[in-house]
C-alpha cells in the first residue's frame, strides 16, 4: 500500500498536509502530532519523509544530503520562517523514527533531538545527523532488543519552530506510582524540557483527577536546574535561586495540562505520556505517544 | 579521645585573655570584625551598641538570623548564629524574610526616598540645630537621652536598608553568574557601574577643588610647597588663600563628617582635622588633568552595553527568568548606591553628630579639671558621662580614663585572634542572606604557605605593578604616592580619594561586595580584597604585582 500511494517525489510535508499523518512516511512522532494537531495547537513546521531517507539510503544510513533534498529543505525553512515572520527562525530538529513512539516500544530519547537550530547551514547539518543517528550504537542496541530490524531503519526528521518555552511539562496520563488510570500526573520545571526528560531537575509535582481537573496534590520541586537555548544550541543553566522555589505551575494551569492529556487520550484510544510547554500563557503540544509501560 | 561532633571552644591565646560576660557567650562563634573595625575601641561603644540594629532590623524582616556583640580587649566580635527555634520554624522563617526582603527589594529605591532618608535627615536635622554650647547641663543631659535614642534608630534603619541592599546585588550575581553564565568575577557588576555615589561624589569634587587650585597661582604654590599640616596657616595668610580656604570648608561642610576608619566616636572628623583633605589636595595637583564627565560616561557607555547584551541573551528564557532578571538588576543599580549612601549619612553624618554631644560633654569636664582632654570623654560610658555631669565637678575621671586608654594601648599592640568561642559544626550555611553576608565580608583568609604569593579575593578587575605603601592609618597615608599600590587591614569609605592616587589596592578584609571592593571598581583600579596577611608579610617599598581578576599579590 505504502508504495503505490506514495510517489518518490514526497521528500517534504508540512504538518498541517493529510499525509504527514501517514507514520510509515513521516514516522510515529511527526505522525502523532499532524493527527493530533486540529485537537491542540502545536508549533508550526514540517517533516523530511521517510521517501528522502530511503532514496538517499546507500547499503547504509546516508551521511549527507543530496542538493536535491537539501534545496526542498532550506525552501521549506524559508517559507517556515516568512510564516512566522522571524529572520533566522530558531527550530526544534528531531528524528521521527517509523517504529517508534508507537504502543509497541517508547523510543524516548532514542533518537536525535536538536534545539535551538537556526539557519539554513545549521538546519541541514542537524537532519544529516538525525540521519547518521539512525545506526548510532544505542539506537540499534534498543532496536534489537525491541526485537525491531536493524539493517533498514525508516527514519524521518521532523523540523519545527522552537517554543522558547516559559514552562514545559511531561504529562502522564495515569499515575505511575499507583497505576491509577483517573489520574494524571503533571511534572513540570522552568524553561525547555529537556531538564525534565534527562531527569537533571526535580520538577514540581501535581496529580489532577481525570473526571473534573481537580489539582489532588502539589509538590513544589527544588528546580535547581533549567535547560534554555543560548546561541547554537541549549544549554543547562542554575535557575535564579528566589524562583527555586516557586510553584512552575498554578492549578489552572495544571489543570489545563491534565485536560489536554485526557482530550488526546480519547483521541488515540490509549493513555498517553505528553511533553507540552508554555509561553507567553499559551499552551502547546510537544510530543504525545502512548503509555507503554501501564499495568 | 575527644568526640569530633562535640565542638570545643577554641582556646584564647595566651597575650589575649577572654572572660565572657555571660556562660553562654563562650557556645556561640564569634569572630574579629576586622574590616569594620580594626582596632580596639573606646569603652563608649559599650553604651551605642549600634549592632543591636541588626536583630531589630532582622525583626522587621523575620530574618532567621541573630546577632550578637562582644568587645573583648577593646575588639569587636560580632557572632551571627540561627534564633533558637525548631527547625520547622527556622524554615518558615526563612521563607517569610525571603518574601519580607524581596518585598523591599522591589520598592527599594521609593523606601530610601520616602522612609528611611526621610527619618534620617529629621535626625540630622534635630542634631543640627541644637545649640550644644548653649545648653544648660539639664538640657543636655536630655539631649544626651535622645541622642541615644535617635542614634538607635539610625542604626536600626542603617541595617533595615543593608539586607535588602546587600541580597539585591548578591542576588543579581549569583543570577548573572548561574543563570546567564557569566565567565568572569565581575561580569556582573558590570552592569551596576558608573552611579554617582555619595562615595565617588567626594573624590570627584575633591578632585574639581584641586582643579581650581591650580588655576590660583599662590594657592598651588602653597599645595606644592608645604606640608599637610602647614597648608591651613599659610592659605590663612592671603585674600586669595582665605577665599580657596571659603571653598574647602564648603566641601568639608558636605563631605568632611568622616574620620579614619568607621570609629567616628575616637577618631577626629575631617571638619576637626581637615590634613587627610589636604594630604589628597597635594596629590591631586600633581596628577595630569582628568575628564570626569568622559570617565563617567564611559562607564555608563559599559553598562548600557552589558546590559544589552544580557538582555539579548536572555531572549529565548523563560518569562518568569527575564523577569526576575530586570527585578534583580533594578534592586541591584538601587542596592549598589545605598551601599555607599547609607553609609555617608548613618555611619558618617549620624555618629559625626553623637561625637559633637560627646565632646561638649568632655569639654565641660575637661573645663572642670575631671579629664585632661574634651577627646577622653568616649572613654567613659553613657551611664558614667551622666553621672560626671549630674554630679558636676565632683567626680574625677582621669584616673579612670588613663586606665582605660592604657589597655587600649596595650592590646593595640596585640593581635586579636581571628574567631573566638565555639565553631558551628557542620558547614556554613548557603542560604541567599549567608551567601551576601560572605561576599560583603569574605570568606576566611587561605593561610599563607608561601609568603612571595598571598592569595586573597578577586575584588576588581586588572593587574599592575607598583611600590607597596603598608597604610594603617588615613594620617599615615601621606607616604602613598602616584602610582603605588596600597595595603591596608581594610579601607573605609573617606580613603577612597586615595584611589585616584593609587594603582591597585590590597586589604585583609573584605569579599567582592565590600567598600574597598566597590568603590575600586569605580576608579577602575584593581583590588585583591580579604588575604588576612597583606599587612603582615608585605614590606613597605617592595614591589608588588596585584591581579585582581585572580585574586592574587606577588611580592616581586
Amino acid at each position: 500500500m505504502r508504495e503505490c500511494a506514495l510517489a518518490v517525489t514526497t521528500d517534504l510535508l508540512w504538518l498541517d498536509h493529510p499525509d504527514c499523518r501517514e507514520l510509515a512516511l513521516v514516522g510515529g512522532k511527526a505522525a502523532n502530532l499532524a493527527r493530533l494537531a486540529s485537537l491542540h495547537p502545536v508549533p508550526p513546521g514540517f517533516c523530511l519523509t521517510t521517501a528522502a531517507f530511503d532514496r538517499a539510503w546507500n547499503g547504509g544510513p546516508p551521511r549527507a544530503l543530496p542538493s536535491d533534498v537539501r534545496a526542498t529543505l532550506s525552501d521549506a525553512y524559508a517559507r517556515l520562517e516568512a510564516e512566522n515572520g522571524a529572520d533566522d527562525l530558531a527550530v526544534a530538529v528531531r528524528s521521527s523514527a517509523v517504529d517508534e513512539d508507537g504502543v509497541g516500544a517508547s523510543f524516548a530519547g532514542q533518537h536525535e533531538t536538536y534545539l535551538n537550530v537556526v539557519g539554513t547551514e545549521a538546519v541541514a547539518e542537524a537532519v544529516e545527523r538525525c540521519w547518521a543517528s539512525a545506526s548510532a550504537e544505542r539506537a540499534l542496541a534498543y532496536r534489537r532488543q525491541q526485537g525491531l530490524p536493524v539493517d533498514r531503519v525508516q527514519l524521518a526528521v521532523l523540523v519545527q519552530r522552537l517554543i522558547h518555552a516559559d514552562v514545559a511539562a511531561v504529562v502522564f496520563g495515569a499515575n505511575p506510582l499507583t497505576g491509577d488510570r483517573d489520574e494524571v500526573v503533571v511534572n513540570a520545571s522552568w524553561g525547555l524540557g529537556e531538564s525534565i526528560v534527562g531527569g537533571t531537575v526535580t520538577p514540581d509535582t501535581y496529580v489532577v483527577a481525570k473526571a473534573d481537573g481537580r489539582v489532588l496534590s502539589r509538590r513544589v520541586g527544588d528546580k535547581a536546574r533549567m535547560t534554555v537555548p543560548v546561541a547554537g544550541g541549549t544549554r543547562e543553566v542554575e535557575v535564579p535561586r528566589m524562583l527555586r522555589g516557586t510553584p512552575s505551575l498554578d492549578d489552572a494551569q495544571a489543570a489545563e495540562a491534565a485536560a489536554l492529556a485526557v482530550k488526546l487520550e480519547a483521541a488515540m484510544g490509549w493513555p498517553v505520556d505528553v511533553e507540552c510547554a508554555w509561553r507567553d500563557g499559551q499552551l502547546y503540544l510537544l510530543q504525545c505517544r502512548p503509555i507503554t509501560t501501564l499495568r | 579521645m575527644s568526640d569530633p561532633a562535640t565542638p570545643r571552644p577554641i582556646p584564647a591565646p595566651p597575650d589575649f585573655p577572654v572572660t565572657w560576660e555571660r556562660p553562654e557567650q563562650e557556645r556561640l562563634f564569634w569572630t574579629h570584625d576586622r574590616m569594620h573595625w580594626p582596632d580596639p575601641l573606646p569603652i563608649v561603644y559599650a553604651s551605642l551598641v549600634p549592632e543591636d540594629g541588626v536583630n531589630r532590623a532582622a525583626e522587621r524582616y523575620q530574618a532567621p538570623i541573630r546577632f550578637d556583640a562582644a568587645r573583648i580587649n577593646g575588639y569587636q566580635y560580632s557572632s551571627f548564629h540561627p534564633p533558637l527555634v525548631p527547625p520547622e520554624e527556622l524554615e518558615a522563617m526563612g521563607h517569610r524574610a525571603q518574601e519580607k526582603v524581596g518585598q523591599a527589594m522591589a520598592r527599594l529605591g521609593e523606601i530610601w526616598e520616602t522612609e528611611w532618608f526621610p527619618e534620617i535627615k529629621q535626625h540630622l536635622d534635630y542634631w543640627r540645630s541644637y545649640d550644644l554650647r548653649g545648653a544648660t547641663m539639664p538640657q543636655l543631659l536630655d539631649h544626651l537621652d535622645q541622642t541615644l535614642k535617635r542614634h538607635q534608630r539610625l542604626w536600626t534603619i542603617h541595617f533595615e536598608v543593608a539586607f535588602p541592599m546587600l541580597m539585591s546585588v548578591s542576588l543579581f550575581d549569583d543570577f548573572y553568574r548561574d543563570t546567564l553564565g557569566g565567565e568572569g568575577a565581575f561580569d556582573a557588576y558590570k552592569l551596576l557601574q558608573g552611579f554617582t555615589t555619595k562615595t565617588v561624589e567626594s573624590g570627584e569634587e575633591l578632585w574639581k577643588l584641586s582643579r581650581k587650585a591650580l588655576g590660583i597661582p599662590s594657592v598651588r604654590q602653597v599645595l606644592e610647597t608645604r606640608a599637610a599640616q602647614e597648608v591651613i596657616p599659610a592659605l590663612e595668610a592671603s585674600a586669595e588663600g582665605r577665599a580657596f580656604l571659603a571653598d574647602l570648608r564648603a566641601y568639608l561642610d558636605v563631605y568632611g563628617r568622616r574620620g579614619d576608619k568607621f570609629d567616628m566616636m575616637g577618631q577626629p572628623s575631617w571638619i576637626e582635622d581637615p590634613t587627610p583633605v589636604i594630604k589628597n589636595l597635594k596629590d591631586f595637583i600633581g596628577q595630569p588633568d582628568r575628564d570626569l564627565e568622559a570617565e563617567r560616561a564611559a562607564l555608563v557607555a559599559e553598562r548600557e552595553q552589558a546590559i544589552a547584551t544580557a538582555r539579548e541573551k536572555l531572549k529565548g528564557y523563560p518569562r518568569q527568568v527575564v523577569e526576575q532578571f530586570e527585578f534583580l538588576l533594578r534592586a541591584a543599580q538601587t542596592g549598589i548606591v545605598l551601599s555607599e549612601d547609607h553609609g555617608y549619612w548613618i555611619d558618617y553624618c549620624g555618629q559625626y553628630e553623637v561625637r559633637m554631644v560627646l565632646l561638649e560633654f568632655g569639654r565641660r569636664f575637661a573645663a572642670a579639671g575631671l579629664l585632661d582632654r574634651a577627646e577622653d570623654v568616649v572613654h567613659l560610658t553613657f551611664e558614667e558621662i551622666a553621672e560626671t555631669a549630674a554630679s558636676l565637678p565632683r567626680i574625677d575621671r582621669r584616673g579612670l580614663v588613663a586606665e582605660r586608654k592604657a589597655e587600649i594601648e596595650r592590646f593595640r599592640q596585640v593581635q586579636p585572634p581571628p574567631a573566638l568561642g565555639t565553631p558551628p559544626p557542620g558547614p556554613p550555611p548557603d542560604d541567599a542572606l549567608s551567601r551576601a553576608m560572605g561576599k560583603f565580608f569574605g570568606a576566611p583568609p587561605a593561610p599563607v604557605t608561601d609568603r612571595s604569593l598571598l592569595k586573597g579575593a578577586a575584588g576588581s578587575p586588572g593587574k599592575v605593578r607598583g611600590t607597596a605603601r603598608v597604610v594603617r592609618s588615613l594620617a599615615e597615608a601621606a607616604r602613598l604616592l602616584k602610582g603605588d599600590v596600597l595595603v591596608a587591614e581594610t579601607t573605609a569609605p573617606p580613603w577612597t580619594p586615595l584611589f585616584a592616587t593609587a594603582a591597585a589596592v590590597v586589604t585583609d578584609t573584605g569579599g567582592i561586595l565590600s567598600h574597598c571592593a566597590v568603590v575600586a571598581r569605580e576608579y577602575g583600579i584593581p583590588a585583591v580584597v580579604g588575604v588576612g596577611a597583606a599587612t603582615a608579610v608585605i614590606k613597605d617599598g617592595q614591589t608588588v604585582e596585584v591581579d585582581g581578576d585572580a585574586g592574587l599579590v606577588r611580592v616581586l
